[in-house]
């Protein structure tokens, strides 16, 4: 039993990943009923931008330069978590305003456009960046090892994990427990009653959709120490993404966080016993659960079926 | 009331004037390919991926049904037919039965699991189930040599008892390709115009009101998509056959991406032609463009998004729409010519 405990540890926290990454995506499905294939280059540019702007070359004019490489690394990872982000909301900005124009219609139009903007996002990528895998650099305090019970064990998957709660939690008061949050679901609901209220609807569908591609973001700058940064790495956290929404359920916010930590469960498990089939067993649990329910573990009816 | 004209004559008929047409000039083609600067081979490519993606929109043209995996089918059949060909027997027609049945059969098991699913759950089922094929090719080294695919395939000859063709030559290829591809287009368009086929553009339309009328939507679901993917098969047969190897790369999410955008692009939820006109346009910008930048999927995929957002019925509905206004006019001309002069006579 004792083997086994390392091997459940490393599928908790890889499920705990997995919810991060599958979260923007699930904001927007649940909030907006929108697949947004392009969360996963929207996850690779933000691993991307932190990468640049941890590396020797930040892209600042050279008085700036002076001043960030004087900061300690520290603060400079963090102050990385913010700005990588918000450079990639304003992508999300940009496939936002050509999105409107789906909006009403059949939802494959939004999946295809964001699978057409996920192809040209992952293709400037490999322009500007080449084809080559890069490591992000991340402080000394989280980085390393310890020992514990015999083995040694990541310090950096911990602080993911623990990352990956802390945001888990903020998004999940922000949408329960704040009037935004409110807002966003009726608009959902009932797009005609909430715009006569007198609410700003596109304004308010604009911000859901900058949360969930700067959440993909940071979800890609967490991973990125763990999974590497190259150009597929985009494609890599989109079907798992999307696998965790189906699987959770779509509309469901603790079903989408239950939902990654099964996949997480199953990976880290597996791949204690055929390391090499790991990746078919979220597919094969896909399959056993949708199967026998329609909509995933705790799904809601929603345009995206008809 | 406004009253709905009759299906066009064109419905009913075995070989429309527009195959003819586009035989005729595909017939050509191997006699001023290499004068235009192209390959014999891109003319193989694109006959071969035309019948894929006529036949991917038999699910997502005809049935409406978001299918996003169907690379694996393209794939099995190439894995079929070569691993009956190193197998089984050595035999040209057997190998392409194979390829044709094998894939159909995946395709069978598939839609046993998702022909009760609608909309995106349907769409990532067969997402998952083209995941797993995927993994199973690259990781059964032993059968589908993995990463490195299945090598040394050969080109076997067409053997009709009396006389037997050797297939080598890429120009002896295209035109067995070709005769295929004719025999094929001709079957898929009876299939979508025969009572079959209206009944499966019906559940496009509204799966609820086809059920309210007595339709088994299920079986329907489920028929559509075995025959889309083993004629997808027969297609990735075909493509083994011009690669001489088999690799998993087709059956990627990429790959089974790039069909979904060939036919949208041509305009198949449309048209009958549309996947053609898609696949004429990728191949074709993928050895223009390509030869003049690496990132030629950068701008395919820009025009893609552009025509996702204005021209969603894709090239062939716009040069359809095009056409209509001209008809229309026509048709408009000619009913007053009729009032004016009274009755048929006229016309």
């Amino acid at each position: 039993m004792f083997d086994l405990l390392p091997h459940l540890l490393n599928g908790l926290t890889l499920g705990l990943l997995f919810a991060l990454i599958a979260l923007g995506f699930m904001l927007i499905v649940g909030l907006m009923e929108q697949i947004n294939l392009a969360h996963g280059s929207l996850f690779a540019l933000g691993a991307y931008f932190a990468m640049q702007l941890m590396g020797s070359r930040p892209p600042f004019p050279a008085e700036l330069v002076k001043v960030w490489f004087a900061m300690p690394l520290g603060w400079r990872y963090a102050a990385t978590l913010v700005i990588a982000p918000a450079a990639v909301g304003l992508v999300g900005i940009a496939i936002e305003f050509c999105m409107r124009r789906t909006y009403g219609k059949d939802p494959l139009y939004g999946l295809l456009l964001t699978f057409g903007a996920a192809m040209v996002i992952e293709e400037t990528i490999r322009l500007v960046w080449g084809t080559r895998d890069y490591v992000l650099q991340v402080p000394q305090a989280v980085s390393g090892g310890f020992l514990f019970g015999d083995l040694i064990w990541s310090t950096y998957r911990f602080y993911a994990a623990g990352i990956s709660v802390a945001i888990i939690g903020v998004v999940w008061l922000v949408i329960e427990k704040t009037s935004f949050g409110a807002t966003v679901k009726a608009g959902a609901h009932d797009s005609e009653i909430v715009r006569a209220l007198g609410i700003n609807l596109t304004r308010l569908r604009l911000l859901v959709f900058v949360l969930g591609t700067v959440l993909a973001a940071i979800a890609g700058i967490i991973v990125a120490p763990i999974w590497g940064i190259r150009p597929h790495m985009g494609v890599d956290a989109v079907i798992p993404a999307f696998l965790v929404i189906v699987l959770g359920g779509v509309g469901s916010f603790w079903g989408a966080v239950v939902a990654g930590l099964l996949v997480g469960l199953c990976v880290g498990l597996s791949g204690a016993y055929a390391s090499e089939w790991s990746l078919l067993s979220m597919y094969i649990l896909l399959v056993a659960v949708v199967t026998f329910r329609a909509r995933g573990l705790w799904g809601k009816k929603s345009v995206l079926e008809a | 009331m406004t009253i709905t004209p009759p299906p066009s004559s064109d419905a009913t008929r075995l070989v429309t004037p527009a195959m003819l047409v586009l035989w005729l000039v595909l017939a050509t083609v191997p006699l001023w390919i290499a004068k235009v600067g192209l390959y014999p081979y891109l003319g193989i490519e694109i006959l071969i991926w035309s019948l894929y993606a006529l036949a991917f929109n038999l699910v997502l043209g005809t049935a409406g049904l978001p299918s996003f995996g169907h690379g694996a089918y393209f794939g099995i059949g190439a894995y079929a037919f070569g691993l009956c060909q190193f197998n089984v027997v050595a035999n040209l027609w057997v190998c392409l039965v194979a390829a044709f049945a094998v894939a159909g059969l995946a395709g069978a098991l598939v839609a046993l699991f998702i022909s009760h699913r609608r909309g995106i759950y349907y769409a990532f089922m067969t997402i998952a189930f083209g995941q797993i094929f995927w993994t199973l090719a690259i990781k059964s080294h032993g059968i589908t040599g993995g990463e490195d695919g299945l090598l040394k395939i050969a080109r076997l000859p067409a053997d009709f008892g009396v006389a037997s063709f050797n297939l080598n030559d890429n120009v002896a290829f295209y035109y067995f390709v070709l005769v295929l591809f004719a025999l094929a287009v001709m079957a898929m368009w009876r299939l979508t115009h025969s009572p079959y086929g209206r009944v499966v553009a019906a559940i496009k339309q509204s799966e609820t009101r086809a059920a309210h009328l007595g339709y088994n939507v299920w079986i329907y679901k489920a028929s559509i998509f075995t025959l889309s993917a083993a004629i997808s098969g027969l297609a990735g047969g075909l493509f083994a056959m011009a690669q001489l190897a088999a690799f998993p790369d087709v059956m990627s999410l990429h790959q089974s991406g790039y069909v979904v955008m060939m036919t949208l692009v041509g305009g198949g939820l449309v048209s009958f032609w549309g996947p053609v006109v898609g696949v004429f346009v990728f191949l074709i910008a993928r050895d223009v463009i390509g030869a003049l930048t690496n990132a030629w999927m950068l701008y395919f995929g820009l025009l893609f998004i552009a025509i996702v957002l204005f021209r969603p019925e894709g090239i062939a509905g716009a040069v359809s729409a095009a056409f209509q206004k001209h008809s229309l006019i026509r048709r408009q001309g000619n009913s007053a010519m009729r009032l004016l002069f009274g009755g048929e006579r006229w016309r």
